[in-house]
């Protein structure tokens, strides 16, 4: 052993100077304010004049002014009341089979390409869907239409029932163990269970996830486009839409652009200063409750019955589109480079594997420089500024900004992964921040004192937290931009189209056929990828815990 | 030697409130232990933070053999802190959480690697250089934590409840560790509510 008393030799570690830490994440947190603030300008540049009069005037603007905002609360409403029942049960029936199924599909919900579920739910809920004409044999005089208020609100129900179901499960999982086991003990159920355990561990949670689901159905693209329409079913992202690519009226553009953002950024900045954390993706593995009181008996056949419901809403339309596109899928020429699937295919990953990439680089330098209190505020704002800014309005102003430069294919592509990885950021930086922020404090004291900084720190205390959740988050970066019907829909050349354009193409031009195959295939491509990352972080456990796991009691002991 | 002088702390309060504050003027020398105690909050794991800097303060003065410690950052000072808990990162194996303190990218030589092993055939872990934390009882982790301060070699041993929740065999290895280190001359400080390790280790007992 050396001597205690030798001159201490310090290791200097390779970027241990905090610029390395603090300045990507900076830049890039200032390029994406630049980017943003300089799109919106752009498109308040070009618009020849704002006449903000125009809103209480025109009675169209008005009207599509309040049916965004009706349809929003109206889907946000309705998913929660579905959500919070459905969280309840689950956190009730921890062994309730498939359990683990349903949350991994749950969870998929926000990746899921809308345009394709938007198909699997014509396919149910359409004129001769399933369940329609299943309904209107024994029900002939129910008038249901799904095109309009009713479709719209349906498929935004799909899609963020799952998502707020999940998180506030995940709230109802935090609560401490020792209280739940108080709860058990003492017996309680029915109301009093709910206002002493559950209420108090969903509310934290609630005013963000509301104002982030409410964002997602007020600027709700796709669905619009498809099941809504007409001056009496219009969003201002469609409206925005329309006013850029079939009217060229820049100045309702910008105008309908600065109310969506005054809404949205109004919304965001009241659930900000209510400072409360909005968490959008699960970052807590699901650990074994005790046994309640109230998940037995009859109790239990609702919650079985509720989350079965739950499962076949969710299920059917995927179901569907199974069903429709396997047939054509099945007698496809998959590898023929000519068959426009192939071509859309390699155009979507072409964008879709760089928007990722360009999406986990940025969070995690944002989430580095976020380690120093005195940038996290800009940092942090930036990684979730995309959340507000309608992906449309920047993808306008940047077109209209670069137009000159634009001259090949590859630079609108390039712009359009660019956009998507912004649109991505904070949804992957809610799965970074959670395992980064895991190292406790007396850990970094430990490794402050033993010089572990820079390279080294990342190397041996963050990279093996980061790994995993860093494949899922490129999974979901990916997956985010396969899906992407909004800002291609603007830039995308119909003559090489991505596969979602391709399937609007082809539900355009009554190929019902082809648009299940590319539906399907859309779906498969998708499953492929998050696959990939499930494998690539089971390899990443498994070479992590290569070590000897057993421990006998024989090998414990004390001298 | 170790000389603190005017070493003095407050924590940040609110407008209506005095924050608690402390001064700590005292010498060690190499070899020797202080054990100081007190009430929680009397500012036991205060002083051992301020020396190893992990508090900011820019009042007063720690001088070690005449050099002065204020400006350094933790990584520069002389010192290991050995805690109560959280002194091994869960995720490394034993052999490497020691390695860290030999080289904080862990490039060890082939005799640095033959050192830990060797030495944890010393203190009884002979065969368990791969074992994760979560596979050792509270004894053998603190242990590990204590022969990678040793094996760093540092003159100055913070101890921060150390033994707090040991079984009684644990803590008498311990003590055996703590005992050969200050023989080789290593200068601890031990923060610790046990009368029976103030009485074994320390040279001079302080009441916070």
């Amino acid at each position: 052993m050396q001597s205690p008393l030798s001159v201490y030799k310090t290791h200097s570690a390779p970027l241990s100077h905090p610029g390395w830490q603090l300045a990507p994440g900076l830049l890039i947190a200032m390029a994406i304010i630049t980017l943003t603030a300089t799109g919106v300008g752009a498109l308040l540049w070009q618009a020849p004049a704002l006449n903000p009069a125009e809103l209480w005037q025109s009675r169209y603007l008005r009207n599509v002014v309040s049916f965004t905002v009706w349809q929003a609360l109206l889907s946000v409403l309705i998913s929660t009341l579905l959500a919070i029942p459905v969280a309840r049960a689950l956190a009730r029936q921890p062994q309730f089979p498939g359990r683990g199924l349903l949350l991994r599909l749950m969870e998929l919900s926000l990746v899921m390409p809308t345009i394709v579920v938007v198909s699997g739910l014509v396919n149910v809920y359409g004129r001769q869907g399933w369940l329609t004409e299943l309904v209107n044999d024994f029900a002939p005089a129910l008038q249901w239409n799904l095109y309009g208020l009713n479709g719209i609100v349906l498929a935004h129900v799909f899609f963020n029932a799952p998502l707020i179901a999940r998180i506030l499960l995940q709230a109802l999982e935090a609560i401490p163990q020792s209280q739940k086991r108080l709860a058990s003990q003492m017996g309680l159920r029915g109301f009093i269970l709910w206002r002493v355990l559950d209420w108090p561990a969903m509310k934290p949670v609630l005013p963000g996830l509301l104002a982030l689901v409410f964002t997602l159905c007020f600027t709700s693209f796709a669905i619009v486009m498809t099941l809504g329409g007409g001056p009496g079913a219009t969003t201002l992202e469609v409206a925005i839409y329309q006013a850029l690519r079939f009217e060229f009226d820049f100045g309702r553009a910008a105008l309908l652009a600065l109310v969506q953002l005054s809404i949205c950024g109004g919304l965001w900045w009241l659930v900000m200063s209510l400072g409360e954390h909005t968490q959008v993706l699960s970052t807590r593995r699901f650990s074994q409750p005790p046994p309640r009181r109230d998940n037995r008996g009859r109790a239990r056949f609702c919650d079985a019955a509720l989350i079965l419901m739950f499962a076949v809403f969710l299920l059917l339309p995927l179901l569907a589109i199974v069903a429709r596109g396997y047939p054509g899928l099945a007698t496809l020429p998959m590898l023929d480079p000519q068959t426009p699937l192939f071509q859309a295919t390699v155009k979507s990953l072409a964008i879709a594997v760089p928007a990722g990439l360009m999406a986990v680089i940025a969070t995690l330098a944002i989430v580095a420089a976020g380690q120093f209190p005195k940038v996290k505020t800009v940092t942090h704002s930036a990684g979730y500024l995309p959340l507000i800014v309608p992906p449309l309005v920047l993808g306008t102003g940047l077109f209209l900004l670069f137009r000159p430069s634009l001259g090949t294919a590859g630079h609108g592509m390039l712009l359009v992964a660019l956009i998507n990885a912004m649109m991505a950021l904070p949804f992957i930086l809610q799965l970074v921040r959670g395992p980064l922020a895991s190292l406790d404090q007396p850990s970094r004291q430990q490794a402050d004192q033993l010089g572990i900084l820079g390279w080294y720190r990342w190397r041996w205390l963050h990279w093996p937290r980061l790994k995993r959740p860093l494949a899922l988050a490129l999974a979901y970066g990916i997956g985010l931009s396969l899906g992407d019907f909004g800002v291609i829909a603007l830039f995308g050349s119909p003559g090489a189209p991505t596969l979602p354009v391709l399937l609007y193409q082809q539900l355009g031009s009554y190929q019902l056929v082809a648009a299940a195959a590319t539906g399907l295939w859309l779906i498969l491509l998708l499953l492929i990828v998050f696959s990939l990352a499930h494998v690539l972080t089971r390899a990443a456990r498994l070479r992590s815990s290569a070590q000897p796991q057993k421990v006998s009691a024989m090998g414990i002991r004390h001298a | 030697m170790l000389e603190v002088s005017g070493l003095h702390f407050r924590y940040p309060s609110s407008p209506d409130d005095h924050g608690a504050q402390w001064q700590f003027d005292f010498t060690l020398a190499p070899g020797e232990c202080l054990a100081i105690h007190g009430a929680s909050g009397s500012g036991k794991s205060t002083l051992l933070n301020l020396l190893a800097g992990f508090l900011p303060t820019n009042n007063g003065s720690i001088r070690w053999r005449q050099q002065e410690l204020m400006p350094l950052p933790p990584w520069e000072r002389p010192i290991t802190s050995v805690f109560q808990e959280h002194n091994l990162f869960e995720h490394l194996n034993v052999a490497d959480n020691i390695g860290l303190g030999l080289h904080p990218g862990l490039k060890l030589s082939g005799q640095q690697k033959q050192t830990i092993t060797a030495a944890l055939g010393r203190v009884g872990l002979a065969g368990m250089g791969k074992r994760r934390p979560a596979q050792l009882s509270g004894g053998q982790r603190q242990r590990v934590a204590l022969l990678r301060a040793m094996l760093r070699s540092q003159p100055l041993l913070l101890l921060d409840e150390p033994l707090t929740g040991l079984d009684p065999d644990a803590r008498h290895t311990l003590h055996g560790l703590l005992l050969e280190q200050k023989r080789n001359g290593v200068a601890m400080i031990l923060a610790s509510h046990d009368a029976e390790d103030r009485q074994i280790l320390a040279d001079k007992v302080w009441n916070l």
